[in-house]
């Protein structure tokens, strides 16, 4: 059991930086978005478009060829796609929607189809085949007591410090405290002289930012592929409900534990030889959280029913 | 609303249902019968399933998003009960019920399915229902995948369509012949439309009795029925059950319309193919989701041409691509321009819930 704990904390990194944005998002705006997968997938295939070779053909259209950049400044380069990506999504999409007062549950299904857009535009005109970041091989090396390559063992480390910087960005700056008081009351915050309009747009831009940090995240440690958001989208609906919904501290924790229990359970003795199954284990103690203590583990007790 | 906006809207869903059919014939000068005959079983099975979904959401408000279970496990459920063949090496099961003795088991356990996923689920908000339903349905088909011994898991269920195939009366042989269709998938689309008129015969007598109000005024307004003393939480089951029913005998029908039965069939897409029919037919009614299955049938079994102008020689996971593309934007344009769809009321429609 212990061999996968490596594997499970990496899951768990991934999982835990898609939570965060995902519960910064509903937790400002009330959204359950659906379309965070694709937002994730965002990030590692513009980080691929943008660090490939010249001379590699990782798009059907023939008119792009890659960019060949250093693949740090792709990563960079792809967050910001990504920021910019929700900044349109909320300005084109989401803004008219609330202003015209359409209820959440169709800004749920909205959602839904939006997902199901952009993942097959992905799949016709990005990549249609498993893809892999231009980078050397490495060899798992023994660190402490789980085992990673080098580079996924950086991956982790800027996972924690990016959660940690977002957690004192959140508590201690003006804008996590205006973003706070529009999560707790939007009128209340309008009224103390917060525009929340701006409040929103600057949490789905940074909500989009940190799920493309999430998807090159993965794409380093597993791969590129088409549909790679929404394969982890429960998931992360997994760590966001088990840390408490609305909560950043509560989902970088359900997040962590999530991608730990999934990579464990694999070693449970009952699960021998079945393990596909494992995602399963994941979304059953979800149901079971909702059900028991549905504000989660650090989630303030509200009514969901 | 008076009765005379209803019947426009009903004779202009007609008239856009009848131009759809019309159009299949005007673009496929050859084999438009046998395309035809496809489209029809298909929007028969997905018609059927929307309905069930529209007893859900349409009408008790339940926001149900792991639909593709309720036909998943009514399928399963019949075919592991009749003679048939699973896994890897084909194992066969020579004995099993007959059919309809199976189809009634498997509409049951799916109606069971959906109580057992009703009973703590439906306590909760629109939005976590959403993620519990689609995670519970994700749960079923990755334990279907895993118990090979039992389900075939992904090498699947083969050599069952003899069951119902035998019951074919000879006047489709001849009537096929005719025309060129192929005589067992002409059965299935009989049998799906007889359903869906079934189905529709009950539904409207159970949406004009007692039980059916206080369904619609469960969606309305939960406190006001707690108070006129009707258990709203039952009612909820109850609809939760229903629903799953009829999705479970849809099920049925689209594995004996495949032929084989594999797990990559109850895949979340499903359920969003027949969210995209309930809402472009029209949320809470009853007959909407036959009209807006058979138009989007028909614009699905179209899109191949615009893939194929898209890229020249267009491979299988592009043609899907570009249909998947469609179903989404069609959620997208009808959510956001038309929420209630081509025979919906405005006015029934739950979406504004905060």
């Amino acid at each position: 059991m212990l061999d996968q704990l490596g594997n499970g904390l990496l899951l768990g990194i991934i999982i835990s930086v898609a939570s965060v944005a995902l519960s910064l998002l509903y937790g400002v705006t009330r959204i359950v978005n659906f379309a965070h997968g694709e937002i994730i997938a965002l990030g590692a295939i513009a980080t691929l478009f943008f660090s490939s070779p010249l001379d590699y053909r990782v798009l059907f259209l023939d008119k792009f060829s890659p960019l060949g950049l250093n693949f740090v400044i792709s990563c960079i380069l792809a967050i910001l796609v990504c920021g910019l990506f929700g900044g349109l999504l909320e300005v084109f999409l989401f803004r008219p929607l609330r202003k015209n007062d359409v209820g959440n549950i169709a800004v749920l299904v909205v959602t839904i189809g939006l997902s199901i857009l952009v993942r097959h535009l992905y799949l016709l005109f990005a990549t249609g085949r498993v893809q892999n970041f231009p980078l050397e091989l490495q060899r798992r090396q023994t660190y402490l007591f789980f085992d990673m390559t080098p580079r996924n063992l950086n991956v982790l480390i800027i996972g924690i410090i990016v959660m940690i910087i977002v957690g004192l960005l959140l508590t201690y700056t003006r804008l996590g405290k205006a973003m706070r008081a529009v999560r707790d009351s939007g009128e209340l915050s309008s009224v103390s002289g917060i525009n929340s309009d701006n409040i929103i747009l600057i949490t789905w831009v940074s909500s989009s930012m940190l799920a493309g940090l999430a998807g090159i995240f993965q794409a380093t440690i597993n791969d590129v592929r088409w549909n790679m958001g929404f394969l982890i989208l429960l998931l992360i609906f997994a760590g966001t409900v088990l840390g408490g919904i609305g909560t950043s501290f509560g989902a970088m924790v359900g997040g962590l534990l999530i991608g730990i229990m999934v990579q464990v359970s694999v070693g449970l003795p009952f699960m021998e030889g079945h393990s596909e199954a494992k995602n399963a284990v994941a979304l059953g103690i979800m149901i079971l959280i909702l059900l028991f203590r549905p504000q989660g583990i650090f989630g303030k007790k509200e009514r969901i029913s | 609303m008076t009765s005379a906006k209803i019947s426009f809207r009903l004779i202009f869903s007609l008239f856009v249902t009848a131009f759809s059919i019309y159009l299949v014939f005007l673009l496929n000068p050859d084999g438009a019968p046998r395309i035809l005959l496809n489209l029809l079983t298909f929007a028969g099975i997905y018609g059927l399933s929307a309905i069930g979904l529209n007893v859900h959401f349409g009408w008790t408000g339940l926001l149900n998003f792991g639909h593709a279970s309720f036909m998943g496990v009514g399928a399963y459920v019949t075919l592991l009960l009749m003679p048939h063949a699973a896994g890897r090496e084909g194992e066969v099961t020579t004995t099993g019920l007959p059919f309809f003795a199976a189809l009634i088991l498997g509409i049951g356990a799916a109606a069971l399915f959906g109580l057992l996923l009703g009973l703590p689920a439906i306590r909760l908000r629109g939005d976590y229902l959403a993620i519990v339903t689609i995670a519970a349905a994700e749960i079923f088909r990755l334990l279907v995948r895993d118990l090979e011994s039992i389900t075939g898991g992904v090498y699947g269920i083969i050599n069952y369509t003899d069951n119902f195939q035998k019951y074919r009366p000879l006047f489709i042989d001849n009537f096929s012949e005719n025309l060129g269709f192929s005589p067992s998938q002409a059965w299935v689309c009989l049998a799906a439309w007889v359903s869906i008129f079934i189905t529709v015969l009950l539904l409207k007598r159970l949406s004009d009795s007692p039980w059916g109000r206080a369904l619609r005024a469960v969606r309305e307004d939960e406190d006001a029925v707690r108070a006129m003393g009707k258990n709203a939480v039952w009612l909820k089951l109850q609809s939760f059950m229903l629903g799953a029913g009829i999705a479970g005998l849809s099920g049925v029908l689209l594995a004996f319309n495949y032929g084989s039965l594999e797990t990559t069939v109850f895949i979340p897409l499903l359920t969003f193919y027949v969210w995209a029919i309930m809402i472009l037919g029209g949320v809470g009614t009853i007959t909407g989701p036959i009209f807006g299955s058979i138009i989007f049938w028909v614009i699905i079994s179209e899109t191949d041409r615009l893939a194929y102008l898209l890229f020249e020689n267009a491979n299988g996971q592009q043609l899907a691509g570009v249909r998947f593309l469609l179903v989404g934007v069609l959620i997208m344009f009808l959510m956001i321009f038309r929420p209630s769809g081509l025979l919906g009321k405005k006015e029934e429609l739950l979406l504004d819930v905060k």
